[in-house]
């Protein structure tokens, strides 16, 4: 089978590249100092209280994942968000639309290799987190959710990045936008859920201050589900379902007041990744229109 | 080999082509030349599939550039105005990289590639980055870059801009070779004079519209008649002049010193004509010759633009 041109010509320029080892080493570093430092302290207190508590590894796992994950969506956009726009800058966008390569070939080409980049940073973390297998407690299940939870996440971030790639001509705009719509997907929809949960709480609790009662029934309502889109949420329902802790952050129902268990809240982080996989290709689909469409216009986009 | 029937395109309110109809033959040099704005690029763009008409039909061998974009694309090899090039990747990997999109792999494409960069004298710079090669060199890069697949018709947007003069001859040259190989070539350019040293046929553009089309011989002719015959006389001219207020072909009679300057709108046997029936009707002729004509002239004069949009010669824009 041919690979795409595109995603062999991202990998091995970016294998070549300074910038890529630098970014391991930093990730990685960063992951191993926390990991090192968190075992230290564990076994520092067995010295003194010579017990040994396990679920401090369970910490270092937590620390590790949500450390791994705040980095990742956070570098995916960066990866992305100056793929299509760098070729525009560059001028090559054109020639590769003059050759035998569709529109399709170069966006899923481009996404490929930042899932690649991303991926690699991943495995290469592998090492770290495995320090967590030493003492027990997470399962190669629970690992195997954990990345298909980093995969949806880096596909959402990324689509992102490269669906404004697309439609910017500048790789600063498309940046500052990517990094925009994914600080309204994660914070916004806290936001909004705040809000609801806040004016639900103005109504209730006066109209029950009414009749006499004192407990609150306030709730955001249906704007919970807008967190279905947020993957911070879904890491956290990952995460802390993993280490059998902090069982209220584990159910979404307890957020933003009691709702009721629903189909959707208990299977929550399957429909998010679902959902999240299904919006990544939308904007996969916008931009490939948006570079199928500058034939059109043929104007600079900007 | 290439047909452009009723192309237009509009932007917003500007017509940037307005029913452009045009004819390039198979093997042919066409030099399509026009002023600023006049639509060039944006019919190259068309032909290129790099931008959709509002109407019209471009056909490259019988094949519809509309309806069949990427069958269009095997048959066209084309070298922008600017570089294009990726500075990080080396010479051999940037051509790899162009022979895969055009489905070329493995051994087939080196082989391919190593020809092509041996034509256009980068045969020893495989291994260089990029970034790493002079103006010229990235220009004949992407010249070779654009025949990778062996397109049969190969089109340039102004490919010499910004080189210097030798790397402007080499360029030259190396299009040459190409003609000779049996390529139909079309080169876009301000610079007529270097276009009319080059081409087979020349097509004007203005406004839109192709104005003028056809062999260099032809329009030459052209301009052959739009410039006077002078006319030298010794001794009494008005015999001379009699005879040539009578001609059906005399527009204009100029008389400068022992000169006379006739707008004559006949071609070169009816100037032979002209001139046996001068001597025949015993004018003591001692000159007769057509003013030199130019292309620059002609161009000026068919685009009717009162600022001069064009470099005339590389040497004008120069300052040679």
């Amino acid at each position: 089978m041919r690979m795409n041109p595109v995603y062999k010509r991202e990998v091995m320029v970016s294998a070549r590249s300074f910038r890529l080892a630098l970014m391991l080493l930093v990730f990685n570093g960063i992951l191993a100092l926390v990991a090192l430092l968190n075992m230290y302290s564990t076994l520092a207190q067995v010295r003194l209280t010579a017990e040994i508590q396990y679920t401090s590894f369970l910490d270092l796992y937590l620390f590790v994942a949500a450390l791994e994950f705040v980095m990742l969506i956070f570098f995916m956009p960066a990866i992305t968000a100056g793929s299509i726009s760098g070729e525009r800058e560059r001028q090559t966008l054109d020639l590769m639309l003059t050759t035998k390569m569709k529109p399709a070939e170069i966006v899923l080409g481009k996404m490929a290799a930042s899932l690649s980049t991303m991926a690699l940073m991943i495995i290469s973390s592998f090492p770290i987190i495995a320090m967590v297998f030493v003492y027990g407690g997470v399962t190669l299940r629970d690992i195997a959710l954990m990345l298909l939870c980093y995969m949806a996440a880096a596909l959402f971030a990324g689509s992102i990045g490269i669906c404004c790639s697309a439609f910017f001509g500048k790789t600063t705009m498309s940046t500052v936008v990517a990094y925009g719509i994914l600080g309204l997907v994660v914070l916004g929809t806290f936001g909004v859920n705040q809000f609801a949960y806040y004016m639900s709480g103005v109504h209730t609790d006066g109209n029950l201050a009414s009749i006499g009662q004192i407990a609150s029934y306030a709730t955001s309502g249906n704007c919970l589900y807008l967190l279905l889109l947020n993957p911070t949420v879904n890491f956290l329902m990952t995460i802390t379902r993993l280490t059998g802790r902090e069982q209220a952050i584990a159910s979404v129902t307890t957020w933003f007041g009691h709702h009721e268990q629903t189909l959707i809240a208990s299977q929550w982080v399957l429909i998010s990744i679902l959902l999240q996989l299904a919006l990544a290709a939308v904007f996969l689909w916008a931009a490939i229109q948006a570079v199928s469409m500058s034939k059109n216009t043929g104007k600079k986009r900007r | 080999m290439l047909k452009i029937q009723n192309l237009r395109k509009t932007y917003g309110n500007y017509h940037a082509l307005d029913g452009l109809d045009m004819e390039i033959a198979d093997g042919s040099l066409y030099g399509f030349v026009g002023p600023n704005g006049a639509g060039k690029t944006t019919t190259i763009k068309i032909m290129t599939g790099l931008l959709l008409p509002d109407v019209g039909r471009v056909e490259i061998d019988g094949i519809d550039a509309l309806t069949e974009p990427y069958r269009l694309k095997e048959k066209i090899g084309y070298v922008p105005d600017y570089f294009g090039v990726y500075d990080n990747l080396k010479v051999w990997e940037y051509m790899e990289f162009f022979a895969s999109c055009y489905g070329l792999e493995g051994l087939k494409a080196r082989k391919r590639f190593q020809i092509l960069l041996d034509q256009v004298g980068l045969g020893d710079k495989e291994d260089f980055f990029v970034d790493g090669l002079s103006r010229g060199m990235k220009q004949r890069l992407c010249l070779a870059r654009a025949l990778i697949h062996d397109p049969s018709l190969l089109i340039m947007d102004e490919p010499t801009s910004g080189l210097d003069p030798r790397t402007r001859l080499e360029f030259r040259d190396t299009v040459q070779e190409l003609h000779e190989q049996g390529k139909t070539i079309l080169i876009s350019s301000h610079i007529l004079s270097e276009l009319s040293e080059l081409c087979t046929d020349i097509g004007i553009i203005d406004a839109g519209r192709l104005i003028v089309s056809g062999s260099i011989a032809e329009i030459t002719d052209r301009i052959h008649t739009s410039k006077p015959v002078i006319i030298t006389i010794f001794g009494d001219k008005t015999a001379a002049m009699k005879l040539l207020k009578e001609h059906r072909l005399v527009q204009t009679i100029t008389v400068k010193d022992d000169s006379i300057m006739v707008g004559f709108t006949g071609n070169a046997k009816q100037e032979s004509e002209l001139l046996a029936q001068l001597v025949g009707a015993g004018v003591p002729v001692r000159g007769f010759v057509r003013e030199p004509g130019n292309l620059e002239a002609i161009f000026m004069q068919i685009t009717n633009h009162k600022e001069e949009r064009v470099v005339l010669s590389y040497e004008d824009e120069s300052g040679l």
